[in-house]
């Protein structure tokens, strides 16, 4: 529009007008500047329209799970799942605890035979690498062997049939020739045979050779404790013996063995008959409770799946009818309309079905009473952790302790709330809230009622990141002071882009390195026998928090080295002079006022640290276990030998295998949504700390 | 005798001005000699991983025969690996599709022992295009973004409420998870964005008749390599963008002033006299960028990768919109799937070893080209 006016523009009316304005032509009244500035001004914006757009859909995806998610625990209530759940964790709690006690009564039973197990597990374990070792060797020589005994009896065959042989007959020669021929040809595979079968008995050796030197196999089954010696030399007779082509009874030895460990723990079991008799009775008592809530089970799942077909039936019926509007032929019209037909949109009679349970009010009542009070004696019935001797028992009894305690809690609690229970009580918004924020199962694809509670992955991750912090922050730390300000010059320009080279090693390599060889590493030193006081070692897994832990350590340490070598960095260096004119030493110097002055910085790359340990995804995928279940605090600081699920990894996992818009898909947005928030709300908390505690 | 015991201080062997043995010296040195070790105990356990991936995965890459180096590993894609054992004893391994033709050629020698391993045979071709590709998209559109950004941030910029707002979500872009921007990516790139076609789909937001039996349908690109590169682009990001405004910020102010005093429009001062020195440290940032991605796994697991896939993105394909709209192999997607989603045996062992290290290797020398650009063009260009 306005670009005609200006478009004889030139050099020379600039000096006629003497003013200094833009010229060339222009577009809605901007010239070719204002239209190049707008076009990176509107390529800056890009960074904040992801950031509103990853809002926007995670947020869209992750808040129509909670409408979806209140349907469900709806229907949870109504079909009376919900109720028969007090029964069933009744019974859990119970369980918990019943095997515990199980656990600590074995432990004590076994604790008798312990040198004859140790080594009867190690046979075990060695015989079971030597089968995986000598299969396919194995395989072969029975084969050729098989084959050996055919060739031999032909032979024989043979010669006795060329034996026979009528020298009578007309056909003699021939069959002479024919004869022979044969017993030529099956004496030249024999030899084979007899060759191929020595070749292979010598291989089968030199394998169980293999196997028993090495000594992988003896770790792995003999365990944190060495037998004697000699026990060792006479395994090895016994394994060399069962390994033996020609033998298939079990070594003396080891019947020996057996038979001795039999023994002692027999005689163990009958010492600890009450606390055996203690347990067996606790075993018995849930029985009539678990019975009661098998039936009602069923018929919740009847009622369940009634309250669901009623809720898709609109859906259905819908389908059905569009399909035979577009329908080819006039006979699948016809079908299709008949199945819409079929469709019976019908609510169901909610009371009538939860009628069975208001009825069985009464009978749990009668049964939880007396089982309340046979657990409370027999509980007072067994041993005290004096009076047991193994780590294993002293530890089980511990948590019994604590499972009876929530069994106490939650019978006493399901008491009030099965009371107040009614199926049509609607569900607040708050409550279906909290049934995902702090809902203690994330069960999925469950025949029973799919659960999405996120404590269990938010615990995994968390503790995964607290682990990796404690090991990471002590050495990216004190790699940073010595960098910044011990090393010499040449020191530092080796180390610093060596960390940086760090940061860059893939996270799909570490998770690898922590599949294949870390994990197994990690448990062989938890074997060790003076490391026995870390809590959690031994460890029966591989595949573990800690393990997860120290790989994310390892990923996190360029991070925060970086981040707190550049706040080290911004220490003036007149406070470095000051406090060394004033005689201080170098590390007073670096400990009293570098350190303390860069505090906000070191703090920051801490937090930003623990912000990219958390939203890490494929080392805690591969390496952490992937166990979706509340790790069992009640082992203390041993927690950290469990495997766990996290966030991070429940997506990967999971999300690929959903159905696009169900309840679980956008379940896994929601914890997405958390990801997203708790990662804003870190860089928030850096920048705050900076800004607050910047003391220069 | 006597006159030789002076207490002349040349003659003594003691330097009176050397530091003496306190308490707090000591302490400093036990201090530091802690602080040294915790330093090196990082490097090394570094070193542990690389050797320990380098020594298992060296006997797949290389062979002790010309070429030395194993072309198969790098020429063909993942196949199933079949092992089996004839009647006789003779025992083989080989490829599917080597077995398929050993099958038809020896239809008469009976099998007595076969075996699958899954992913374990032939090599990993499909994976290192499918991540070159990917890599190849994210960095030109990350590069062409994050280069334009910095320069406004850098040239154009002036303090407010604009550029505030630019830096924070530059920085809190950069603290996403990978796994929230492969949501993202998913919900947006695969799902959402528009598309040219002619008959939309049925999940489609909504549709724009555009006459002529075309329509404008935001249905989005589906899972394919557009998706996952451009999903890419977004998380490296703020990783480019900091890396060009650095290099930027290393130009010395005196060249855009010269060039505008002689005269020159900004938009003239900036591409001749500020971008041309910029370019090195573009080249660092591009580098850098390609390190960061080629390495991401949690962003193109829905978006972009395949586990399997029997032609390679150039098979089959007729125009240039299908070549980019479709699914591929990744390496860092196909680390995962041959470590963790497949029966593990001595026979998985060489692919994953060997996979393993040819991307760690790929990866580390982009880093390690990264840092030595770096330090190379900051030591040179010195105004």
């Amino acid at each position: 529009m306005s670009s005609s006016e200006n478009k004889e523009a030139d050099g020379s009316s600039a000096e006629e007008s003497g003013q200094f304005r833009n010229r060339g032509f222009k577009i809605l009244g901007l010239s070719k500047q204002d239209l190049i500035r707008i076009f990176f001004g509107g390529n800056a914006s890009v960074a904040i329209v992801v950031l509103v757009l990853i809002c926007v859909f995670l947020a869209r995806e992750a808040f129509m799970f909670f409408p979806d998610h209140h349907h469900d625990l709806k229907a949870y209530r109504q079909s009376g799942q919900e109720y028969v759940d007090f029964a069933s964790d009744e019974i859990k709690a119970h369980t918990n605890l019943y095997s515990s006690l199980n656990i600590a009564y074995f432990a004590e039973v076994n604790r008798t035979a312990k040198t004859e197990d140790t080594i009867l597990r190690a046979y075990r374990a060695l015989m079971a690498n030597l089968e995986n070792v000598t299969a396919k060797t194995w395989g072969r020589f029975e084969r050729d062997l098989d084959r050996l005994e055919d060739v031999e009896d032909d032979l024989s065959d043979a010669k006795e049939d060329l034996e026979e042989l009528d020298p009578e007959a007309e056909d003699f020669a021939a069959k002479q020739q024919e004869l022979n021929q044969e017993i030529e040809s099956l004496s030249s595979e024999q030899s084979q045979l007899t060759t191929r079968v020595e070749e292979l008995r010598e291989k089968l050796k030199k394998e169980v050779d293999l196997v028993i030197d090495s000594e992988e196999v003896w770790n792995m089954g003999v365990g944190a404790e060495e037998p004697p010696a000699e026990s060792k030399a006479k395994l090895r007779e016994a394994v060399l013996l069962s390994a033996s082509p020609e033998i298939d009874d079990e070594p003396e030895y080891i019947t020996g063995l057996k038979a001795v460990s039999k023994e002692k723990k027999a005689k163990a079991a009958e010492e600890l008959s009450d606390f055996k008799d203690t347990v067996k009775a606790m075993q018995a008592s849930i029985r009539p409770l678990k019975s009661f809530q098998s039936e009602l089970r069923s018929i919740a799942s009847k009622n369940k799946s009634e309250i669901v077909s009623f809720s898709t039936a609109a859906g259905r019926k819908e389908a059905w009818e569009k399909g035979a509007q577009n329908a080819a032929t006039e006979e699948e019209r016809q079908r299709m309309a008949a199945e819409a037909e079929k469709v019976v949109i019908k609510e169901p009679d909610y009371a009538a079905l939860n009628q069975p349970f208001y009825e069985s009010l009464g009978k749990h009542a009668e049964l939880i009473a007396p089982i309340e009070v046979e657990m409370a004696q027999l509980y007072a019935q067994i041993p005290s952790k004096k009076e047991v001797q193994t780590k294993s028992a002293k530890e089980n009894l511990d948590r019994a302790a604590v499972f009876y305690e929530r069994f106490e809690n939650t019978v006493s609690k399901n008491r009030e709330e099965i009371k107040e229970w009614r199926h049509d009580k609607p569900i607040t918004v708050p409550e279906s809230v909290t049934a995902f924020l702090f809902g203690r199962n994330w069960i999925s694809n469950s025949s029973w009622h799919d659960f999405y509670g996120i404590l269990p992955i938010f615990t995994g991750s968390f503790l995964i990141s607290i682990i990796a912090l404690t090991v990471a922050v002590p050495f990216a730390v004190s790699a940073a002071i010595y960098v910044n300000q011990l090393a010499p010059h040449r020191e530092q320009n080796f180390i610093k882009p060596a960390i940086e080279f760090i940061e860059a090693i893939p996270s799909v390599v570490l998770g690898f390195f922590g599949i294949l060889v870390f994990g197994e590493t990690l448990r062989a030193v938890s074997q060790v026998e003076w490391l026995q006081w870390v809590p959690g070692f031994p460890m029966a897994e591989r595949l573990t928090i800690l393990n997860a832990g120290l790989l994310l350590a390892f990923m996190a340490i360029p991070t925060i080295f970086t981040l707190t070598e550049d706040a080290l960095n911004n220490v003036p260096q007149a406070f470095t002079e000051n406090s060394l004119a004033m005689g201080a030493s170098k590390l007073q110097t670096v400990f009293r006022v570098v350190v303390p002055t860069a505090v906000s910085g070191v703090l920051a790359a801490i937090l930003l640290g623990f912000g990219r340990i958390i939203g890490e995804t494929m080392v805690v995928l591969l390496v952490a276990g992937n166990k979706i279940k509340i790790p069992d605090f009640t082992e203390g600081l041993g927690v950290i030998a469990q495997p766990a699920h996290t966030m991070t990894g429940i997506i990967a996992q999971e999300l690929g295998e959903v159905d696009q818009g169900s309840l679980h898909w956008r379940a896994l947005f929601m914890v997405g949504m958390v990801l997203f928030c708790i990662s804003l709300l870190v860089n928030f908390a850096a920048q705050k700390v900076l800004k607050k505690l910047s003391k220069i | 005798m006597h006159d030789q015991v002076t207490d002349d201080p040349l003659l003594k062997t003691e330097n009176p001005f050397a530091k003496k043995a306190t308490a707090v010296g000591r302490r400093d040195k036990v201090v530091s000699i802690v602080l040294r070790a915790g330093t090196y105990f990082i490097l090394l356990c570094a070193a542990y991983i690389f050797i320990d991936i380098i020594s298992k995965g060296a006997p797949t890459v290389f062979q002790s025969s010309p070429p030395f180096i194993n072309t198969d590993f790098f020429t063909e894609s993942p196949q199933t690996l079949m092992t089996w054992e004839t009647e006789d004893g003779e025992y083989f391994k080989m490829d599917f599709s080597d077995y398929s033709q050993w099958r038809r050629d020896n239809p008469d020698r009976p099998i007595v022992e076969e075996h699958s391993h899954a992913y374990s045979g032939g090599g990993i071709f499909g994976p290192l295009v499918g991540t070159a590709l990917l890599t190849l998209i994210c960095i030109v559109v990350a590069l062409f973004v994050g280069l334009t950004t910095s320069i406004y941030l850098n040239e154009y910029s002036s303090k407010g409420r604009f550029m505030d707002g630019v830096r924070l979500a530059i920085m809190n872009l950069a603290g996403v998870p990978s796994i929230v921007f492969g949501l993202f990516g998913l919900m947006f790139f695969c799902l959402f964005v528009p598309v040219f076609t002619e008959t939309p789909l049925e999940r489609s937001f909504f549709v724009i008749p555009l006459g002529g039996g075309n329509h404008l349908s935001f249905e989005g690109w589906g899972t394919c390599m557009m998706a996952g590169g451009f999903t890419l682009a977004v998380m490296v990001l703020p990783v480019i963008i900091a890396a060009c405004e650095e290099s930027l910020k290393a130009i010395p102010m005196g060249f855009r002033e010269a060039s505008l005093a002689l005269g020159a429009t900004k938009w003239q001062s900036i591409s001749k006299s500020v971008l041309p020195y910029a370019f090195p440290g573009m080249l660092t940032a591009s580098v850098l960028g390609i390190t960061r991605v080629a390495g991401e796994t949690a962003p193109i697991m829905f978006t972009a990768a395949l586990a399997h896939k029997d032609k390679l993105p150039w098979q089959d394909v007729n125009s240039l919109g299908g070549f980019f709209s479709q699914s591929v192999q990744a390496m860092p997607y196909h680390i995962y799937t041959v470590a963790a989603r497949i029966p593990q045996s001595e026979y998985t062992k060489p692919m994953q070893y060997g996979s393993v290290f040819v991307f760690m290797v790929l990866v580390m020398s982009l880093a390690a080209l990264s840092v030595f650009l770096r330090i190379h063009y900051r030591k040179r260009v010195k105004w």
